[in-house]
Formats: structure tokens, C-alpha cells, sequence
């Protein structure tokens, strides 16, 4: 990624905004922006959804592979997840091999889904020692406005529960079967900017903005994956008032995974 | 894949396997505006390939190296997403896709009038989300439409076809069955308000008569196409 040349003008604006406890776009500090979810969207995937938060808009598609299991793992398949930026994504966002920021963004959705355990490694093999699936998520940005890891972790969690394992196709039975997924894990993300932690930067604040923490919760508010990036120090105050916030919000978009899976 | 001719893909009353007339066009959509960060953007979905395509710029030229004194660089980006296609595709450039980026720049080098932007880079990205047979095409038509968006200023928008030929007979606008069963594949680059091309390949087995066939096909279908593009354009963003 190009480092884009960050604005005095807009760091002074922003902390002059937080002191008022403002934002630049008139949110609330712990308040999201639109958040619209489709699943099934694109027809070559086994499983997709699209997530489009504000200005930011993501793809994740689910594909199945036939894998030899690892030999100290004969029974089990795997998960693999993978984050694509694209230079389609934004002006700074250039070609070439994968980024840090995008490994980075992969790593940590991948995290949160697999220590989630919502995916049983044990139900994907096929034949033990032999064959088994390999599940694998890949998120793909088309337009960066900032909170890519929580448009990334919403959709590739809708994606794999809207995922069929292809058995037609690999001519193993005579229909396809979900994709058994027991869990919703939900990533919350949060921005330092101005010198106070907000939920769901957007662009503006991700630029002008300091460190940031990324919480996954599983559907028991057990924790599954956390993240700290960028250059910033935190007390364990500011911390609890965020996982304070991620228990309730991460709730809301459960259910919003839920319904959009009864709509399908 | 099978060998030319061995599958059957059109009845005898000339009935494709979608349901299509030799003649007909898949279903095509266009929207206007799709990728808010960008400068321009258009998403075409065609039967059931869907391509975004969004335009960054004009911007100034990195790197300094490719920079021309008298006129814009186009830098343009064809890319299929990794759960476009049936079997999963390894993300990062190969071969077919720089061969289709490069085409694909010099069809719109040949309507973009870079020479008002001396120095500066216009960057045209095309992803393919979904792709089912044509998507160079598609992602060509894609792009026309978001430079148009973008406001870049060009002497005509290129509309993107192709047509070919299966068990004999010539089709418009292949699809996947056709396209990897079939015996031809002529896609075309068309400037709708002139009928003069700027993008053509072609593969497979035509005779000279199918040959025009072929050609009229795309020509009819182009005119078709171009009046989506140009009532996605009139018609306002997504």
C-alpha cells in the first residue's frame, strides 16, 4: 500500500472534534454506519456474501478443494482464509504481491473463525490419511472506506455458513450438503482517533487516526481473536469500555448473519 | 473438455441450451457508480458473469519511468477474482490475464483522448467476480463505461462481444457451454457511432461466410449493448 500523506490539518480536526466528543461525519462515538448484508450473491462461489459498510464494500466466496490430510492429522481437513486488496479497492492501494496490511487482515479473520471452532476440521475428511475438503474463504475488497477488518470478518462468516460442500461435483453423492458451520464468531474493531477510542472508522479516521483493536466474540461472548495494530499505547480502562461496547454489538450483527441465512 | 462437435448445444429448431435464439444476447445490466471511492466506476452483469471495473485519475505518474511528455499513461488491470470460476483460481497475474490486460489498454488507448493529460497516469481496474464465458468482453464493456462515469474524455465508448460458431451453426454471445465446446469464438471491440473496431481476436475454425456472419452478429448485438451503457450513464448512480 502507497503511505498516503496524512494531514496535520486533519489529525487537529479530528482531535478538536474529539474533544467535543464529535465526529467528522456527526456519528456517535460508539455508533456504526450503515450496515447492509446479502449472502449468495455470486453464482461460481459455493458459498458467498457481500458486506457493505458505509462506503466500504467487500466480496467473500467460499471454494472446495480435495486435500491430503497433514500426516499428524489424518482425520481432519482445513481452513484456509486468504484477504485480497486489490488496486480496484482505492487510490493507495497498489498491485504486486500480497501487502502486510492485507496478510495482516486475513490472518486476523482467520483467527477469529478457526479458534472460534465453528468449523469441525474432524467433519470435513473424506477418507482418513487419504482425502479430506480444504475450505477455503476468500475475502476480496472492491472499495476501501476504512473498517475492512469488520466488512471482511461479517462476510466471510455469512459466506461459510452459506457455503455447500460440492459432493455433486466431485462425484461423491448426488447433492450437495451445507457447509456444517456451529458458531457465529463477530469481529468489532476500534479506532483510536483524536485521542479516544471509536467504533467503525471510516477512511477519514483510519487516516487522521492513531492504534486500533480488533475483537472477535464467539455467540457465548467467549474471545476468540485479538488484534492491536498500528503505533499507539492503551490502558486496560479504555480496553474494558471497548469490550464493553463489542459484547452488545457483536450481538446485533449475529443476528443480523441470522436472518439474512433464514432469508436465503 | 471435448473435441469440436461432440456435444450437441443447439436443437434443430435452433434452440440453444440457455433457451436462446442463434441471434440473442444473454441478459445484460449496467450500473453507474458502484465503487464509491473511486473516480469512476460501472458494474455489467451479463448472463451470469459479473465485472466491476473502477477509473482512478488522472493522477500523477508513478513510476516516473513510464511517464510520457505528451500524453496520459492508461494502466489497466484485468483481473479475475479467486471464486470467480468453477475451480478456485490462484490469486496474482498469469498469463491469459496479462495478455487480456494489454488488449484491453489498447482498445481504450485508441478512444481515450490522453493526450489532454500530459504526465499523468489514468488507472482503469476490471475485476471479474463471476465469470461465465466472455469476460474479457464484459470487463472491456465494464471499463468503457467507467471511464465514461469517471468523466474522462473520449472520442466514442467501446462495446465489447463476441460471437462464434457451435455444432455448425454461427451464435452470438457465447456461452460457458458453448464457449468450451465450440468450434469458434470472435470477440470484437466496436465503436457503436462509427462501426469501426479497436479490439479483435479470434480462435477456432470459420469459414469466410461464417466469418461474416459472425461479424454482423457482433455488430447488431453492439448496438444493443451500447444503448444499456448509455441509459446506465443517463439513468444516475447506484
Amino acid at each position: 500500500m502507497a503511505i498516503p500523506i496524512v494531514p496535520q490539518l486533519l489529525r487537529a480536526h479530528l482531535a478538536e472534534l474529539a474533544e467535543n466528543d464529535e465526529r467528522h461525519d456527526g456519528r456517535a462515538r460508539w455508533e456504526s454506519r450503515n450496515t447492509e448484508l446479502e449472502i449468495g450473491v455470486l453464482r461460481n462461489a459455493e458459498g458467498s456474501a457481500k458486506v457493505r459498510i458505509g462506503d466500504t464494500i467487500v466480496y467473500a466466496g467460499v471454494k472446495f478443494q480435495i486435500m491430503t490430510p497433514y500426516p499428524d492429522r489424518p482425520n481432519q481437513g482445513g481452513l484456509m482464509c486468504s484477504a485480497e486488496i486489490r488496486p480496484v479497492a482505492g487510490p493507495n492501494w497498489e498491485p504486486g504481491p500480497p501487502s502486510p496490511e492485507s496478510i495482516e487482515l486475513g490472518r486476523v479473520v482467520d483467527r477469529g473463525i478457526r479458534e472460534s471452532g465453528c468449523i469441525d476440521v474432524d467433519n470435513l475428511c473424506i477418507i482418513p490419511g487419504e482425502k479430506a475438503w480444504q475450505v477455503i474463504l476468500d475475502l476480496f475488497a472492491i472499495s476501501d472506506d476504512g473498517n475492512l477488518f469488520d466488512a471482511f470478518a461479517l462476510a466471510g462468516i455469512a459466506a461459510l455458513k452459506s457455503a455447500m460442500l460440492p459432493e455433486v461435483k466431485f462425484e461423491m453423492s448426488d447433492s450437495d450438503r451445507p457447509l456444517p458451520v456451529s458458531k457465529t464468531p463477530i469481529m468489532c474493531s476500534y479506532h483510536k482517533v483524536g485521542g479516544r477510542f471509536v467504533y467503525d472508522a471510516d477512511g477519514r479516521e483510519e487516516l487522521g487516526g492513531d492504534e486500533r483493536i480488533h475483537i472477535t466474540l464467539g455467540d457465548d461472548d467467549h474471545v476468540h481473536s485479538l488484534q492491536k495494530g498500528l503505533k499507539g499505547i492503551f490502558t486496560e480502562n479504555e480496553f474494558s469500555e471497548i469490550m464493553e461496547h463489542a459484547q452488545s454489538r457483536c450481538k446485533e450483527l449475529r443476528e443480523m448473519v441470522h436472518n439474512a441465512e433464514e432469508a436465503d | 473438455m471435448g473435441g469440436y462437435g461432440d456435444v450437441q448445444m443447439i436443437d434443430e429448431n435452433g434452440i440453444r441450451v440457455d433457451g436462446r435464439g442463434p441471434g440473442d444476447l444473454r441478459p445484460v445490466s449496467i450500473e453507474t457508480g458502484v465503487i464509491p471511492v473511486a473516480d469512476g466506476s460501472a458494474r455489467v452483469i451479463w448472463g451470469t458473469n459479473h465485472a466491476v471495473a473502477a477509473v482512478y485519475g488522472p493522477m500523477e505518474c508513478h513510476p516516473r519511468k513510464i511517464q510520457r511528455q505528451d500524453r496520459a499513461v492508461l494502466d489497466v488491470r484485468y483481473n479475475m477474482a479467486p471464486f470467480s470460476t468453477t475451480d478456485r483460481m490462484r490469486p496474482g497475474f498469469n498469463r491469459r490475464s496479462r495478455e487480456i490486460s494489454k488488449v484491453t489498454a489498447d482498445a481504450l488507448e485508441s478512444v481515450v483522448l490522453l493526450e489532454m493529460y500530459p504526465r499523468c497516469k489514468v488507472r482503469v481496474e476490471i475485476e471479474i467476480l463471476c465469470a461465465e464465458a466472455g469476460t474479457r468482453c464484459v470487463g472491456l464493456t465494464a471499463a468503457s463505461v467507467a471511464l465514461a462515469h469517471a468523466g474522462i474524455p473520449m472520442t466514442d465508448m467501446v462495446v465489447s462481444v463476441a460471437s462464434g460458431k457451435i455444432n455448425d451453426v454461427v451464435v452470438c454471445d457465447l456461452n460457458k457451454e458453448e464457449d468450451n465446446y465450440g468450434e469458434a469464438d470472435l470477440p470484437m471491440g466496436i465503436l457503436p457511432n462509427s462501426g469501426e473496431l479497436v479490439f479483435l481476436q479470434m480462435d477456432g475454425d470459420l469459414s469466410q461466410a461464417e466469418f461474416q456472419e459472425a461479424w454482423n452478429y457482433n455488430m447488431e448485438a453492439a448496438m444493443v449493448v451500447h444503448q444499456i451503457m448509455v441509459d446506465a450513464l443517463k439513468g444516475g448512480d447506484a
